[in-house]
């Protein structure tokens, strides 16, 4: 069985062989890169420079939210806004893998500013093994390419360093709970964040609809679990799709886009059933979100795929 | 501590099977399948998994080094996928492309109940599936142990040497005997 404890107590020694000067890590505030952050953090201390950037692409009052935590964390903290960057360079882009390749480099680049500003040699990353393992190599093929393996451009100045590469998240989780981290329970959120949710555009209107879905799915969904109405999902949120339909507003025909609410099950993302949730659930969302979201989305579907066939973001 | 190893034939599930196999208390490793046999072998492991990889690789005439390992194997060995298709074909079975793929949620059922890499395991239980090509013709001299709706080898033995295949996948968390067969391949590699 994986063990906690001993692997934190095996980490940290080796992190101090590794990581000879200052090392910067991607800060998501995520599961990974937070269990990542603490771990380095007990490793090198000051040396680390934890580097948040706010892409545009995240949850509501999320990048606010992460910066509380870093300042919680006693952490040496660098606060990045390049959400007109991000969306710029999204523009006109509606090819998954060329989003995710994107927002990737674009990742990088930012890393590669800010390291040489501090004067740092190595980037720490959370990253994990399905990461790796969708991003496909030589002997692989690519599922998806994770922004922080897949997206890495080719000619990069920072040597990495992915002290959970060999884990699962129900692995890091229980390492967060060994290290108290308020985070351990959090849901998976991509990289690419909600670009990714997006199918087509990632225009900075579109991101606005499906912020405001996703944060009704998961209010919703938090209460019903609170409620004990269900189970925890693995994770819940919404999807915007390209698709349009009719509806009939107050006597009035409008025709809008519709959003897919995506639920599932899941130990270690690799396989996943999706979520059969009480239909009184299901119905608040439904109904909370096209009356929230008006002409803009007049439709709500539920998505009741496993993986596989498919994956659980839709791109 | 048994020692069994993970040929990575380049499946996405590959890292699954190595953590099924830690999981349970055996000590394991990644192995490329470009590794010879005398490489793997001078560790004195108990046990071989060979995983799963892209459509078609295991119709191929040659997986890596998966053929030597399979010529001179006197150890247990665990075929999965394309593992199991190479392993059919290695010795004069067929793996053709599937009529009908099965990708997700499929039910299993046993055939030979009492063998015992299915100690324990119900009749029809729940299993993972991802393939796009499957065995169609069993070797000579290996029975048939289960099967699906869709695809007729699901498990298949050898009935003189210890090696059995797979086209479903028992490392998967959703299939739900997955790591009891794995429980049970350990025990094979213990008894010799």
């Amino acid at each position: 069985m994986f063990d906690a404890d001993k692997f934190i107590e095996e980490t940290i020694p080796k992190l101090k062989e590794e990581i000879k000067g200052k090392a910067l890590i991607a800060f998501s505030g995520g599961v990974d890169s937070t269990v990542c952050t603490a771990l380095v953090n007990k490793a090198i201390g000051e040396r680390l420079v934890a580097v948040h950037v706010d892409t545009g692409y995240m949850r509501k009052d999320e990048s606010k939210e992460v910066k509380k935590m870093m300042e919680k964390m006693g952490l040496n903290f660098r606060f990045i806004d390049a959400s007109k960057d991000f969306y710029k360079a999204l523009k006109g882009i509606e090819d998954p893998e060329k989003k995710r390749k994107i927002i990737g480099e674009k990742f990088i680049r930012i890393f590669e500013k800010a390291a040489e500003k501090e004067n740092v040699e190595y980037l720490v990353q959370g990253t994990i093994a399905p990461d790796w393992i969708e991003s496909g190599d030589s002997l692989r093929d690519t599922i998806k390419s994770h922004h922080n393996v897949g997206g890495l451009p080719k000619n990069m100045k920072l040597t990495l360093v992915e002290p959970l590469r060999d884990l699962y998240k129900d692995e890091v989780r229980k390492v967060a709970r060994k290290l108290r981290l308020p985070v351990s329970e959090r849901q998976p959120f991509p990289g690419p964040g909600l670009a990714v949710r997006i199918v087509g555009e990632a225009t900075p209107e579109r991101t606005k609809i499906v912020r405001e879905a996703c944060d009704i799915v998961e209010k919703e969904i938090e209460n019903a679990v609170e409620k004990g109405l269900m189970e925890k999902p693995w994770q819940y949120f919404a999807v915007l799709l390209p698709v349009k339909s009719v509806g009939v507003h107050g006597d009035k025909r409008v025709y809008g886009n519709v959003i897919a609410v995506r639920e599932v099950q899941s130990v270690d993302a690799m396989t996943c059933t999706y979520s059969k949730i009480p239909h009184e659930v299901i119905d608040r969302i439904s109904t909370r979100i096209t009356n929230t979201l008006k002409e803009k989305i007049n439709r709500v579907v539920y998505d009741i795929t496993n993986k596989p066939p498919s994956t659980v973001e839709w791109e | 501590m048994v020692k069994i190893y993970v040929i990575d034939n380049g499946g996405q599930w590959t890292h699954r099977e190595w953590r099924t196999l830690r999981d349970i208390d055996v000590e394991t490793k990644i192995i490329p399948n470009t590794a010879s046999f005398d490489e793997i072998f001078k560790d004195s492991i108990d046990g071989l998994v060979l995983s799963g990889g892209a459509p078609r690789v295991g119709l191929e005439s040659k997986l890596g080094n998966c053929a030597e390992y399979l010529e001179k194997a006197e150890f247990p060995v665990l075929g999965i996928c394309a593992g199991h298709q190479f392993m059919a074909q290695f010795f004069g079975g067929e793996a053709r492309p599937s009529k009908i793929p099965e990708f997700g949620k499929i039910e299993l059922t046993l055939l030979k109940e009492e063998d015992i890499l299915f100690e324990g395991v119900p009749k029809r239980s729940i299993v993972w599936e991802s393939h796009n090509d499957e065995v169609t013709k069993l070797p000579e001299g290996f029975e048939l142990l289960a099967e699906s709706e869709s695809c007729k080898i699901q498990a298949m033995k050898h009935k003189n040497r210890p090696f059995y295949g797979l086209q479903f996948h028992p490392e998967v968390e959703h299939t739900e005997f997955g790591e009891h067969i794995f429980r049970n391949f350990v025990k094979i590699c213990t008894k010799k």
